[in-house]
C-alpha cells in the first residue's frame, strides 16, 4: 500500500456506543463510535490524569473517561467535568485526534491533517480481524499477492502492532455464500497458525 | 541529613500472616526476606543484613535506611470498640505513588465505585481544605464532603459523608470518614503501600471501624471489592510513573489534594515511582 492510512479495525467490530483500543505504529489509540454512528480515533489517554480512554464509555455523541467522567465531544474538546458541573471546561483540555475514515468496512487511521484517501477496494468488505504473533513485514511477504482463501476472493491487510506482532484484516468479495464464509473463517484460523509457525502461506 | 524515601517505614507483611517459611519480596527495588525467628518474632533481612522491624496496625514494618522515629501513630485507632480489619494485600502493576494518589481522590467515586461510594448525578466535589502541616510534615485535607449511596457495609441508603485525608509518609495514607452508627466519631481506613519497584506495588489496606453488625469477612470483602475497582484504573494510567512536574496532566479544583501530595513529594525528593521532566 502506498497510502499513509493504516487499517486499525473493522467497522463491524466498533458498534455504535463502543470504544476499543487500537494502535497506529507505537501510538495507543481509542477508536469509538457515537450513538449516531460517527467514528473517531484519538490518543488513548485522558488529559486529566492519564487514564486510557479506551476504558471509557460512550453516551450519545460523547466519549467519557471512566476515571472521573470527563466528557469529550467529537472534536476532542472537553465538554464536561462532573466534579464541577457549573464549570465550562477550558479550551486547553483537548484530546489529540487522528484522521480517520471508513471504506470497504475498514476503519483507517492516519496522522491528523492527512488529505489523501485510503486505498480503494471496491467490491470488498471487512470480514474478520485476527492478531498474529509474528512480525508484520514477514506476514506481509507471506500473504503478498494472495487473493484467494478458503474458496473466497479476499484482500488481506497487514497492520504492524507494538511488541512485534501484527494484525491481519481479511476482506471478502461481496456476494460470497454463507457456507463459503464458514470455510473462510476456518481458513483464516489455519493461516494464522501457519504464519505464527513461520511457515509461508 | 535530609530524610529520603529509604529512611521511611514500609509495610512488608501482615504480622498474623507470617509463617515459618520466609516471604521473599521487594522494597524500593531491593530484595528483602521477611521471616520469623526462633522465638516467633518477625525479622527482615536484605542480603543477609538485618533491617529494623516494628509491628504496628497488624503489619510488619521495615526500612532500608535510618528512620527518624517510629512508625507513625493513628491515635483514633486505639479507641475502644473499634474492629480492626486486616484486609491482606493486593499486588498492583502501578507506581506506589499513583496508588496513594488514587486513594486520596474523591471525584472518581461515581464512576469507578458506581452505586457504592458514589453515583451520578451526585458528582460535584465541593471546595475542601488542604494543608501541609509543617510541624508533623504531613499532608492533610479536611472538610471533604461527598454524597454516597452506600458509604460502608453498615450504611443504609445514601448519605453525605464527610472525610479527612492524611498522608503521614510517602506511600501511606489514612482516611477518616464519618461513621454511620456513631455520629461524632470517625471510621479509620488506611492504605499502606509497599513499593516493590517504581511501577509495581503491594497494597495493604487496613481499617479500624465502628461496625457491630457486619462480619469480619463481609468487611474484608467490601474493601477488597472497592480496591479491585481501583486496580482496574491504576493499571491503565499513562505514564505509569506519577508526573511531579506540571504540564503532563491537567488538574482542577477537586484535585487540590493530589496537587499538594505531588508538591510535597517533590519538595522532599520522594521520587521513587515519580516522573520528573528531564533536566
Ligand atoms: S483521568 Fe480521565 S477524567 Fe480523570
Ligand atoms: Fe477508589
Amino acid at each position: 500500500m502506498s497510502s499513509n492510512w493504516t487499517p486499525v479495525a473493522l467497522s463491524q467490530d466498533v458498534l455504535p456506543g463502543m470504544a476499543i483500543p487500537a494502535h497506529l505504529q507505537d501510538q495507543d489509540l481509542v477508536v469509538w463510535r457515537s450513538a449516531t454512528g460517527r467514528i473517531a480515533a484519538w490518543h488513548d489517554r485522558c488529559p486529566h490524569r492519564g487514564m486510557r480512554l479506551s476504558h471509557g464509555f460512550v453516551r450519545g455523541e460523547f466519549l467519557s473517561c471512566i476515571y472521573h467522567g470527563w466528557r469529550y465531544g467529537e472534536d476532542g474538546q472537553c465538554r464536561k467535568i462532573p466534579a464541577h458541573p457549573e464549570l465550562a471546561p477550558p479550551a486547553a483540555i483537548k484530546v489529540p485526534r487522528f484522521a480517520v475514515c471508513e471504506s470497504a468496512g475498514v476503519v483507517w487511521v492516519a496522522p491528523e491533517g492527512e488529505t489523501s484517501e485510503p486505498v480503494d477496494l471496491p467490491g470488498f468488505r471487512g470480514f474478520r480481524s485476527v492478531a498474529v504473533n509474528a512480525a508484520a513485514d514477514q506476514v506481509a511477504r507471506d500473504v503478498a499477492g494472495q487473493g484467494h482463501l478458503g474458496g473466497c476472493d479476499v484482500v488481506m491487510l497487514v497492520q504492524p502492532l507494538p511488541g512485534g506482532d501484527c494484525g491481519l484484516h481479511v476482506l471478502v468479495a461481496d456476494g460470497c455464500a454463507d457456507a463459503q464464509l464458514d470455510a473462510l473463517s476456518h481458513a483464516i484460523e489455519a493461516l494464522r497458525r501457519r504464519l505464527e509457525q513461520g511457515v509461508a502461506a | 541529613m535530609s530524610v529520603t524515601m529509604q529512611d521511611h517505614w514500609y509495610p512488608v507483611a501482615l504480622a498474623s500472616g507470617l509463617r515459618r517459611s520466609a516471604r521473599d519480596t521487594l522494597l524500593l527495588g531491593r530484595a528483602i526476606r521477611v521471616a520469623l525467628d526462633d522465638g516467633g518474632a518477625p525479622v527482615v533481612t536484605a542480603e543477609g543484613r538485618a533491617l529494623p522491624v516494628q509491628v504496628k496496625f497488624g503489619h510488619v514494618w521495615t526500612t532500608l535506611g535510618v528512620p527518624a522515629g517510629d512508625v507513625f501513630d493513628i491515635p483514633e485507632a486505639d479507641q475502644p470498640g473499634r474492629r480492626l480489619v486486616e484486609v491482606g494485600s493486593v499486588k498492583v502493576r502501578c507506581s506506589p505513588l499513583r496508588a496513594v494518589e488514587n486513594f486520596l481522590d474523591i471525584a472518581h467515586f461515581p464512576f469507578v465505585h458506581t452505586d457504592v461510594l458514589g453515583s451520578e448525578p451526585h458528582t460535584e466535589v465541593e471546595r475542601y481544605e488542604v494543608e501541609i502541616r509543617d510541624d508533623v510534615d504531613e499532608v492533610w485535607a479536611t472538610k471533604v464532603k461527598f454524597f454516597q449511596p452506600q458509604a460502608a457495609r453498615s450504611a443504609q441508603g445514601g448519605i453525605t459523608t464527610e472525610y479527612m485525608y492524611r498522608v503521614p509518609g510517602p506511600t501511606c495514607s489514612v482516611l477518616y470518614k464519618t461513621c454511620p452508627p456513631r455520629p461524632g466519631e470517625w471510621d479509620v481506613i488506611t492504605l499502606f503501600v509497599q513499593p516493590l519497584t517504581e511501577t509495581t506495588c503491594e497494597v495493604w489496606p487496613w481499617m479500624a471501624l465502628f461496625d457491630d453488625d457486619s462480619t469480619m469477612t463481609e468487611m474484608i470483602h467490601f474493601q477488597q471489592l472497592i480496591f479491585l475497582q481501583d486496580r482496574s484504573i491504576l493499571e491503565n494510567q499513562l505514564p505509569a510513573l506519577l508526573p511531579l512536574d506540571p504540564g503532563r496532566e491537567i488538574p482542577t479544583r477537586a484535585d487540590m489534594l493530589s496537587i499538594a501530595y505531588r508538591r510535597w513529594l517533590k519538595r522532599h525528593g520522594y521520587t521513587f515511582g515519580a516522573q520528573l521532566v528531564a533536566a
